[in-house]
């Protein structure tokens, strides 16, 4: 009964758990031409020892998880799987677990980031004609940001005369694709208008803004309308 | 020989006597290192198992998402490129692909609408512009308590996804000016034992 639960754990369930780990880590990695060649290799070299075992268990009658007279191999061996196995568990929480958990924490960040920057960007007042703008800057790429303010300071500079003022709140938005670096998402605002003797003017907007990250944080590329005509 | 025999015999009788029996059965320093090594093992094991079972949850969820981004951008397509030809099978699809309410008032709530396209005798052609999982809604002041899902879809279906969809179409009407029709629809798309349909269609305005 003693060597029949050390034959299943050492002989058995052992050279198993590493072929197993082998096999997860080629999984996670999606099976790179590295890791195929590394893991053939070390899977051929556990199925090699598995048989070397077999064959000294018929000769000898004794195997390496009943040889009394090698618990320091038998360590050895527990040793590798145990590595194996965290190795996969290691190899599987960095390459999923924490892949998966950015990706959805990124989903809700950049959804927060492009409301902000789409209501800022149509946003106006003209009693603080720079405040909606420098709101929308803080949160774009530099050199995104350098053109936007080229490009919006003229036209504050209108409605800042003509006493125009415009304000925008984020009705829905959602993602349209989410890589590692990118994102684009869309934003749907409810916009209205003000303009001195004249009735406010309220208009959808859909606005389409995309992201990149940059040194760990999500930052706006681009903020275009969405609709093609 | 005999007696060289009896010796020999003599001696591996008198061994065991000699020195006490080692205790076999008694855990060495490498039995303790195994034994530990295989409870880091077995966590291993057990943590990479959740890993993969999570991931694959992860999955699934992503590739329903992307079925159920596709199933409102084919029902908004129908939708945006209805034309005077088209109306009768393009309602009986649209009818088709919707449950709950809206599938109750379906008739009622398209019928202006075709009547419409099909006095005008309008050719229209639609293109989906942008579709996403919403993931942010700030309702209209007075809908705060509104639930999302209605409590009839809720009993019939396993999951419901907001979806937006933006879209434009041109409608060219014989002798007048070609009108281009900006849509900005949220969908709800609820999955029916497996089929995915439109629970709900709101045009933002």
């Amino acid at each position: 009964m003693r060597n029949l639960w050390r034959v299943a754990v050492f002989d058995i369930l052992v050279p198993l758990a590493i072929l197993a780990g082998l096999a997860y880590i080629g999984v996670v990695l999606g099976w790179p031409l590295w890791w195929a060649a590394v893991g053939a290799v070390l899977a051929v070299l556990v199925i090699q020892s598995s048989v070397v075992n077999f064959l000294l268990y018929r000769r000898d009658g004794v195997t390496l998880g009943t040889d009394d007279d090698r618990p320091g191999l038998r360590a050895i061996v527990v040793a590798l799987a145990t590595a194996a196995v965290v190795a996969a568990a290691v190899v599987g929480y960095r390459s999923w677990t924490v892949k998966d958990q950015t990706l959805n924490g990124d989903m809700g960040t950049v959804v927060g980031i492009a409301s902000s920057v789409a209501e800022a960007s149509a946003t106006f007042t003209p009693g603080a004609p720079n405040a909606s703008i420098d709101r929308a800057v803080s949160l774009m790429a530099p050199e995104r940001a350098d053109a936007y303010r080229k490009e919006f300071d003229g036209v504050a500079k209108d409605l800042t005369k003509r006493g125009v003022s415009g304000q925008a709140s984020t009705i829905s938005a959602g993602v349209e694709g989410i890589s590692p670096t990118m994102a684009s998402v869309a934003v749907l605002l409810r916009g209205t208008q003000n303009a001195p003797g004249q009735p406010p003017k309220s208009a959808i907007l859909a606005l389409r803004v995309t992201l990149a990250k940059e040194q760990g944080r999500w930052l706006v590329t681009d903020v275009m309308p969405i609709n093609s005509r | 020989m005999p007696e060289e025999r009896s010796e020999d015999d003599a001696a591996n009788i008198e061994a065991p006597t000699a020195a006490p029996p080692a205790p076999d059965r008694a855990v060495s320093g490498y039995g303790i290192a195994s034994a530990v090594l295989g409870v880091v093992a077995v966590i291993a094991v057990i943590a990479a198992t959740v890993f993969a079972l999570n991931h694959r949850a992860d999955v699934q969820d992503r590739e329903h998402k992307t079925r159920v981004l596709q199933a409102a951008a084919d029902w908004a397509s129908v939708l945006i490129n209805m034309n005077a030809g088209n109306v009768t099978s393009s309602v009986q699809k649209l009818h088709d692909g919707t449950v709950g309410k809206l599938n109750e008032d379906f008739e009622a709530t398209v019928t202006p609408f075709t009547q419409l396209v099909q006095k005008l005798q309008s050719q229209t052609t639609g293109q989906i512009d942008s579709v996403s999982i919403e993931s942010l809604h700030h309702p209209a002041p007075g809908q705060e308590d509104k639930p999302d899902v209605a409590p009839e879809v809720a009993a019939v279906a396993s999951s419901t996804d907001e979806v937006l969809v933006v879209a434009t179409s041109v409608s060219q009407n014989a002798g007048v000016k070609p009108t281009v029709v900006r849509w900005n629809l949220r969908l709800a798309v609820s999955d029916v034992q497996g089929k995915l349909l439109i629970s709900k269609l709101e045009t933002l305005r």
